[in-house]
C-alpha cells in the first residue's frame, strides 16, 4: 500500500462515522474515528483559552475528560506543556520516574485514574497555536511508527477543521472535505506573516483570513497566497476577507 | 575540487552541530557550501512529512520558480525516484528525460536545468527525504560530485539527529515534524518581516539570517520573535533601522 493512500484512508474513517452518525463531519467526529481507528482509550482536542490555560473543544469518554480537567485543575500536565509551546510528548508509562518526577502532581493522580500513557501532538502551523491532540490509553503503550504517522494525519485534519470553523467555513456554507491535496508552499505562510502586519493581528487570525477569503472567491489558497506576496493583492481594514 | 575547501567546510559544519545549534539555518550552510564546493547551479534539501510528501526544507535559491522545481517532484522527477528505492538517481541531460518524467524534466530544462542528481537521506533502514543537486550545463555527473554530495546529505541527517538529542523521548516521525515546522515558522517570520520593512520575502530572509549571526540568535528562535514582535527583533522589525549594505533597497508595493 503506497503513502499517499494514508490521508485517504484516514478521511474515509472519519466521513464513514459521521455517516453512521448521521451528522456532518466535524472536530467531534473526528475525535471519534480517531479513537475508533487507533489503539487507544480515548481521544481530547484542546486549546489555549483567552483566560485559562487550556480550554477543551472535544472529548470522547469521560475518563480522558477527567484527565484534561485534573490537569487545568493543578495547573500541570503533558497537555498543557505542549499548549504551552512544547513538541509532541510521548509517554509510553506514566508510572515511570521520569514522568512522576515531571508531573509530580498530575502522574501518580493520572495513574491512580486508570490512565498509563498519553501521546499528545501539537496543532500548529509554525507560530500558530492551535492547541493539542490528546490520545490517552489505560495500558502502557508504545505507538509504532505506522501508528504515529496515522496520529500526525489526525492531528492536521483536526487543524484544519478547527481553522475551519473559526474561519466560518462549514456545513451552512456549503462545506466540502478539506482541500489537502494543495501543497502549501512557502507562500502560504509568506503571506500569512504579511496580512498579519497589514492587519495588525496576530497569524492564526491572519491565516484564517486568508483562507476565508479563498474559501469565498473560490481560488486555490496557494495562488491567492502568491498575489499577496507579490502584492498584487492587500488585506486592508476594509475587506471583510 | 579544493581538499582544503571540503576540509574546511566540513570543520564548518561540526562546529555548527554543537555551537548555539538551529536546524534550518544548519541546513541552510550546508547547502550553500554544497554549491560553491561541488561546482552546481543550485541545490535543495527536501524532508518527506507524515504524507510522504517531500517538501523543502534548505535550498540555495529562494526564487519561486526554482522552488517549484523541487515541489512538483512529489509528481514525478528525479528525487520522488530517490525517495522511494533509497537510491541515488542522475540524469545527464534533461532534454532526454522528457518521457522519463513528464512533468519534471520540460520544467527543469525550461528553467535552463540540465544535469540533475539526486541522493537519499538516510537514517539506518529508513529513506527521510533527498537531496537535489542540479547544474545549466549537461554532463556534469562527476563521480565526486555525487560522493561528496552523499556525504553532504549524510551530515545534514546527522544534524536532524543532533536536534533530536537535544530533546528527549522523540520519535523520528515527531522530529521530522518539528523540522519542518520550523521552516513554517521561518516563512511566517519572512512575511512579517517583508511587509514591516518594505522589502521582499527573499531579502527579509538575508536579512534575518544576517541578524541572527551578528546577534548570536538562533535562526528558529529569532523567527519566533519576529512573528511574537517580541523585543529580541524589535531592531530588525523597526523601519527606522537602516538595513545592512549588502540588501537592496527597500520596495514599496
Amino acid at each position: 500500500m503506497t503513502e499517499v493512500s494514508r490521508i485517504d484512508r484516514i478521511w474515509g474513517a472519519i466521513t464513514a462515522r459521521a455517516d453512521v452518525l448521521g451528522v456532518p463531519v466535524s472536530l467531534r467526529v473526528l475525535c471519534e474515528a480517531a479513537a475508533d481507528r487507533l489503539p487507544i482509550t480515548g481521544v481530547a482536542v484542546a486549546i489555549r483559552g483567552r483566560f485559562v490555560a487550556s480550554e477543551l473543544i472535544c472529548v470522547t469518554d469521560p475518563l480522558s475528560r477527567r484527565l484534561e480537567e485534573l490537569q487545568l485543575t493543578i495547573g500541570e500536565g503533558p497537555t498543557l506543556d505542549v499548549l504551552d509551546g512544547s513538541s509532541a510528548i510521548h509517554v509510553e508509562d506514566l508510572d515511570a520516574p521520569d514522568y512522576q518526577k515531571r508531573w509530580p502532581l498530575f502522574a501518580p493522580q493520572a495513574v491512580d485514574t486508570g490512565l498509563r500513557a498519553i501521546y499528545v501532538l501539537p496543532l500548529h502551523i509554525g507560530a500558530i497555536r492551535g492547541g493539542a491532540l490528546a490520545l490517552y490509553t489505560a495500558r502502557p503503550a508504545r505507538l509504532p511508527a505506522d501508528i504515529l504517522a496515522d496520529a500526525w494525519v489526525f492531528s492536521e485534519l483536526a487543524l484544519e477543521l478547527l481553522l475551519d470553523e473559526q474561519a466560518g467555513i462549514g456545513p451552512q456554507n456549503g462545506y466540502r472535505p478539506p482541500y489537502w491535496q494543495f501543497e502549501t508552499p512557502a507562500e502560504v505562510h509568506q503571506a500569512t506573516g504579511m496580512i498579519s502586519v497589514q492587519l495588525g493581528i496576530s497569524v492564526g487570525d491572519a491565516f484564517t483570513r486568508l483562507r476565508a477569503r479563498a474559501f469565498a472567491d473560490d481560488r486555490p489558497l496557494s495562488e491567492l497566497a502568491t498575489d499577496v506576496v507579490i502584492r498584487r493583492i492587500r488585506f486592508d481594514h476594509e475587506d471583510s476577507g | 575540487m579544493n581538499d582544503e575547501r571540503l576540509a574546511h567546510t566540513f570543520v564548518e559544519l561540526a562546529d555548527t552541530l554543537v555551537d548555539e545549534f538551529d536546524l534550518v539555518e544548519f541546513l541552510h550552510i550546508l547547502v550553500d557550501r554544497c554549491v560553491e564546493l561541488l561546482d552546481v547551479s543550485a541545490a535543495g534539501l527536501m524532508l518527506a512529512d507524515s504524507h510522504s510528501r517531500l517538501q523543502v526544507m534548505a535550498s540555495s535559491t529562494e526564487n519561486i520558480r526554482l522552488l517549484e522545481l523541487f515541489q512538483l517532484q512529489n509528481d514525478d522527477g528525479p528525487c520522488l525516484d530517490c525517495y522511494r528505492t533509497g537510491k541515488p538517481v542522475a540524469h545527464p541531460d534533461l532534454t532526454h528525460a522528457h518521457d522519463r518524467w513528464r512533468q519534471f524534466a520540460p520544467a527543469a530544462t525550461q528553467a535552463g536545468f540540465r544535469t540533475v542528481h539526486a541522493l537519499p537521506m538516510r537514517l539506518r533502514t529508513q529513506i527521510i527525504g533527498a537531496f537535489n543537486l542540479f547544474h545549466t550545463n549537461p554532463h556534469q555527473l562527476d563521480r565526486s560530485v555525487t560522493r561528496i554530495g552523499q556525504a553532504m546529505a549524510d551530515v545534514a541527517t546527522i544534524g536532524l539527529i543532533q536536534e533530536r538529542s537535544l530533546r528527549h523521548h522523540e520519535t523520528l516521525v515527531d522530529q521530522l515534524q518539528t523540522a519542518l515546522n520550523s521552516r513554517i515558522l521561518v516563512e511566517q517570520a519572512k512575511g512579517v518581516l517583508a511587509e514591516r520593512r518594505g522589502i521582499n520575502p527573499d531579502e527579509a530572509f538575508t536579512l534575518l539570517r544576517d541578524y541572527a549571526r551578528r546577534h548570536h540568535h538562533r535562526l528558529t528562535e529569532l523567527a519566533a520573535a519576529v512573528v511574537d514582535g517580541s523585543t529580541t527583533a524589535t531592531e530588525l522589525l523597526s523601519i527606522t533601522t537602516p538595513p545592512p549594505p549588502s540588501s537592496h533597497p527597500p520596495r514599496r508595493g
